[in-house]
């Protein structure tokens, strides 16, 4: 009899736990179907082929465009620039010339061009060697100003035959740049100054490119031209460059090679990753639901979970193979593209990226291709449709694309902050491993490696969830409506807030913060003003915002609020948790102040009022830094948010996404963070009691703590002065190490105590949470709740 | 083989608030018995069926397949049941053979057992010469075949059909509804829904009438006939929905009326 129910037991776990035959056998089919279909494959593999060297041929055209394209350039007034027979007196100060006459005339040449104009003067003129020495030609004509003149203005002229399209550029000389220095006085140099007019056109590439030339030619004359110009005058040459600049990188040569690579490279590859996930991922989750497969896949033997995994793998494959197809299809023609014009962004240290560190790439592109790959999984399940799941792509996009493009802002460098950061953490850590710097890599690995697994678990979770939910899957295609979703919320109101409407509080809440802190443009220098700058927020715009809810749209105010009696000990234990967190606390954003330091900027901005509420009575400062916020947040976060993501059957997500938007509700980033984690130890109270108010109690007594610390420290009680000690530089009160390191034990002391005190409130709770589901006629799934249910 | 007790199933709807698609309907389906379940569009025919291939939860009552609960073991239940319906559709870029292969080896088969199989059942629905047709390039009819044999292949005690019919052209109709009398035959236990009278009448062992989410009756057509005192089935059908929809109502007046 037991030996058979424990065989029984023993296959129904079999049953429930995911065969690696049935994933492997989804997993190539979906590699198959996509291979078959001819638009992946053209994206995936086609596109990046064509699309790197299509570009890459059409950067060296126009670099060739640049450099070797023939270009006309039309010099008037050749009478001043040239060694010209009219002119001798000032020939002497001409010197060098700009333009020259081609030695031992090629007739051949000459007689095969035809000239525009026809025009007799010309002669086939060049520069000289030493103002433009490049294999691409420049066509040099030239005109006498003084024989132009005499059928017309020469600037009409000019303007004529650049808008004409005749020569790509004019250069006209109409008056005699030699002058002699010593017939003039300084002012008269000043005033007198010849000038050359450059005529061109803007709208044309060609004649742009001829401009450049130009005034680079006209540049390099001048120079030429001073420097005779001092030697004449008994100026030694060598005084006009005092220093010479010596440029010398310290970057190992391997770093130097990697700099641009390493930069570039990532990103191509992770943008890559991301499109090249969503594309199979929506036609195989939303494509499948359209075509009526899914179905078909769902009542197969297949568990969910195979089916996630298969199609996670297949996404993962496609994302990883576009996104390695475009790197390398990009990197090859770069270096053919960049050798070929011969110049890059690093010099001739572009070439070719070392390969052997690349590898790196390869070995962070596979974590970063699974959370990409799950996350568009996830988030293709909610579309109905291909169509549909495109509409998807931008917002998740929006979501990722912050954290690829952090790590390429100048500056951002591996360190505690930024490797806690996901996909930038990575990126960060594979670009100092690329460089070589395998020691800071290896400090900064475990970090990098915890959050990114993090992300991933939770990425996959979330994917398997959506696999799981039915109203995902098989959501019906029901127009919203608004006024149809207002009735609902009205006729369907329960006695504590949904999910959905918990999570519109808290959105709803943090849009407001966001506009209210928009909306303060300087910071108040009075208390009063200080008053409203704290009061306003937390009233109008948490509070209200809660207390309408929980009026509007559920029937009791005490359950949606969570303002539930708790017992003596419970009180007792918040109280002493009340007071023993703040030094923990402290220590904590201590903790964060160094990883993430703030500026001076704000610390300055933010001194005045430090010093405001130092000065203030000590009584309002309670008031108005601990009793309301204690007040509006909890009610808002852990009462009204809390209470209806509690619902939903996941506690633990409950406690995470309330801490999550109690945070973000700071504003300030460091704020934030020591915030996070205090909501999570709030939440967790929350839980564990059933009430808001422990959580009340506790904010109440870590805010108090905060602005009365100084008071405290002040008063120099006896026996408190080792506790409590103002620290000498920054004039900040902090407790004393071993009073910390008490507080800690007393406060995990206190957690333990007051998880066995509510260990027997569970089967209350659970009581509540179970005659809520059975009101609500949902499922019960909780497999702690079973035992109750049944 | 197949018991159903008090299966509910609700859902939230923007529109209508909770909306009850299916309400504590019960049956029992025995091996070598085809059970009809006849109701008209958005009767909640497709929830029941989706409930029992699994892919559904139910929200509450019970319903279990060759003993298995459908909510608890769904892995058990899958391996046990072959599911056609509408929404079931082949993949378009496999072909048949590819298709039918595919799902046998997500039920675990052996190769050479299933290639046996494949054969046996490509000759008995004569499959034979669109075996290498991708399913895009196929007829509904050869759809609906390849889909068949898709449900076939591990050779399932139960199998459902929903709504299987439906689109078909009258041959091929046919043709199927004689697959499925050669599977009764064969001992199999069968649960077909459809909202065509006809095809109940020739071809159901036991009929469940569904209006709005209920079962109004059920049993063999000799007994409904006789319950109801009505010789023709299509008359039968229309009294049964109309006198339910008489009695909501009245009981909604009557609600009114206690209100006011």
């Amino acid at each position: 009899m037991s030996q058979s129910s424990k065989e029984k037991r023993k296959t129904a776990q079999r049953a429930g736990r995911p065969r690696f035959n049935a994933i492997r056998l989804i997993y190539t089919r979906e590699m198959r179907d996509q291979l078959r279909d001819r638009r992946t494959l053209f994206t995936i593999a086609v596109l990046p082929m064509l699309l790197y060297p299509l570009v890459g041929m059409l950067l060296l055209q126009i670099a060739q465009f640049t450099r070797q394209h023939t270009i006309s350039v039309c010099v008037i007034g050749v009478e001043h620039v040239t060694e010209n027979l009219e002119s001798v007196g000032a020939d002497s100060l001409v010197s060098p010339l700009l333009v020259v006459q081609n030695e031992g005339d090629d007739e051949a040449t000459e007689s095969a061009r035809v000239h525009p104009l026809g025009a007799s003067e010309l002669t086939s003129f060049r520069f000289p060697k030493a103002l433009w020495d490049s294999n691409s030609n420049i066509d040099v004509y030239a005109y006498q100003a003084a024989e132009l003149s005499r059928s017309g203005d020469l600037e009409t002229r000019a303007q004529d035959w650049v808008r004409d399209q005749t020569f790509d550029c004019v250069v006209c000389v109409n008056q005699p740049l030699a002058v002699d220095v010593s017939n003039f006085s300084a002012e008269d140099l000043a005033g007198e100054a010849a000038s050359i007019g450059v005529y061109y056109n803007v709208a044309s590439d060609q004649s742009m490119i001829a401009k450049d030339r130009m005034v680079s030619i006209l540049n390099r004359w001048r120079g030429t031209w001073v420097r005779s110009r001092l030697a004449d005058a008994g100026v030694e040459l060598s005084v006009l460059d005092p220093f010479q600049i010596n440029d010398c990188d310290i970057a190992p040569e391997r770093t130097r090679e990697a700099a641009f690579w390493s930069k570039l490279l990532p990103f191509i590859m992770l943008v890559w990753a991301m499109t090249g996930a969503f594309y199979p991922a929506i036609d195989l989750v939303a494509g499948e639901k359209e075509r009526g497969t899914l179905e078909t896949l769902l009542c197969s033997p297949a568990l969910r979970e195979e089916i996630v995994w298969g199609k996670l793998g297949a996404v993962m494959t496609f994302s990883m193979m576009t996104a390695i197809l475009n790197a390398s299809s990009m990197l090859v023609t770069s270096s053919f593209v960049f050798n070929q014009i011969g110049v890059g962004p690093a010099g001739s240290s572009m070439g070719a990226p070392p390969l052997i560190p690349m590898l790196w790439l390869l070995v962070a592109l596979i974590p970063l291709s699974a959370l990409f790959s799950a996350l568009a999984l996830a988030v293709a399940a909610m579309a109905r449709s291909s169509k549909e799941g495109q509409y998807y792509l931008m917002p998740l996009m929006m979501v990722t694309l912050p954290l690829v493009l952090l790590p390429m802002l100048p500056g951002t460098t591996l360190n505690l902050g930024t490797s806690l950061i996901p996909v930038t953490g990575m990126f960060l850590l594979v670009r100092s491993l690329v460089e070589g710097q395998h020691f800071e890599a290896l400090t900064f690995l475990p970090m990098v490696a915890v959050v990114t697994s993090g992300c991933l678990y939770i990425a996959t979770r979330w994917a398997k969830r959506q696999f799981e939910s039915e109203s995902v899957l098989f959501g019906d295609g029901d127009q919203w409506e608004l006024g149809a979703w207002m009735r609902h919320l009205w006729r369907d109101r329960q006695r504590a807030a949904t999910p959905t409407i918990a999570f519109g509080c808290g959105a709803v809440i943090l849009v407001a913060l966001f506009f209210g802190k928009l909306a303060v443009t300087e910071m108040p220098d009075t208390f009063g003003g200080i008053a409203k700058l704290v009061f306003l927020p937390q009233f109008g715009l948490i509070l209200a915002p809660t207390l309408l809810m929980a009026t509007m749209m559920t029937t009791s105010l005490k359950t949606s609020l969570r303002l539930n009696s708790v017992n003596w000990r419970v009180w007792s234990l918040v109280s002493v948790l009340a007071v023993m967190l703040h030094p923990i606390y402290m220590q904590l954003a201590g903790l964060i102040g160094e990883m993430y330091p703030l500026s001076p900027q704000a610390l300055e901005a933010m001194r005045p009022f430090g010093e405001h509420i130092a000065s203030a009575p000590w009584l309002s400062v309670i008031l108005l830094m601990a009793v309301v916020p204690a007040i509006c947040e909890e009610l808002a976060f852990r009462g009204f948010i809390f209470g209806g993501l509690v619902r939903n059957n996941s506690p633990v997500r409950a406690v995470l996404v309330t801490a999550f938007m109690f945070g973000i509700s700071h504003g300030v980033l460091q704020q934030s963070i020591s915030a996070t984690f205090m909501g999570v130890l709030l939440g967790w109270v929350a839980l564990r009691t059933g009430s808001v108010l422990p959580g009340i109690l506790i904010h109440f007594g870590n805010n108090a703590l905060s602005v009365s610390l100084g008071r405290i420290a002040e008063l120099k009680l006896p026996g408190m002065q080792n506790l409590i000690s103002v620290d000498a530089i920054s004039q900040a009160p902090q407790y004393h190490p071993i009073w910390t390191g008490c507080a800690l034990f007393v406060s995990v002391a206190c957690l333990i105590a007051l998880y066995r005190t509510t260990a027997d409130l569970d089967v209350m709770e659970n009581n509540d949470v179970l005659a809520d589901r059975i009101i609500s006629d949902q499922p019960v799934r909780d497999p702690s709740l079973k035992q109750y249910a049944s | 083989m197949i018991q159903v007790q008090h299966l509910t199933k609700t859902y939230e709807d923007l529109r209508r608030g909770r909306f009850r698609a299916v309400d504590h309907v019960s049956f029992t389906v025995r091996p070598g018995e085809i059970f009809g379940l006849l109701g008209p569009n958005g009767a909640g025919k497709t929830t029941v069926l989706r409930i029992l291939s699994t892919v559904l939860r139910p929200t509450s009552g019970i319903a279990t397949i060759d003993g298995y609960d459908v909510a608890h073991e769904p892995a058990e239940v899958r391996r046990r049941i072959g599911f056609v319906s509408n929404n079931t559709a082949i993949y378009d870029r496999m072909t048949a053979w590819e298709m039918v292969e595919y799902f046998g080896r997500l039920h675990g088969m052996a190769s050479d057992a299933l290639t046996e199989r494949l054969e046996k059942l490509f000759d008995q629905l004569r499959m034979n010469e669109f075996r290498d047709v991708p399913g895009g390039k196929m007829s509904t009819g050869m759809r609906q075949k390849v889909s068949i044999a898709r449900a076939l292949v591990h050779d399932p005690p139960v199998l459902i059909f929903d709504e299987a019919t439906l689109g078909l052209d009258v041959l091929v109709a046919r043709n199927l509804l004689g697959v499925i009398r050669e599977l009764r035959d064969a001992g199999k236990c069968l649960i077909f829904s459809t909202h065509i009278m006809s095809e109940v009448e020739r071809l159901c062992d036991r009929i469940a009438i569904m209006h709005q989410g209920r079962i109004l009756d059920s049993g063999t057509l000799d007994e409904l006939t006789q319950r109801h005192q009505e010789t023709d089935f299509e008359e039968l059908f229309f009294s049964l929905l109309s006198s339910h929809e008489d009695a909501t109502h009245t009981i909604d007046a009557q609600g009114m009326e206690v209100a006011q």
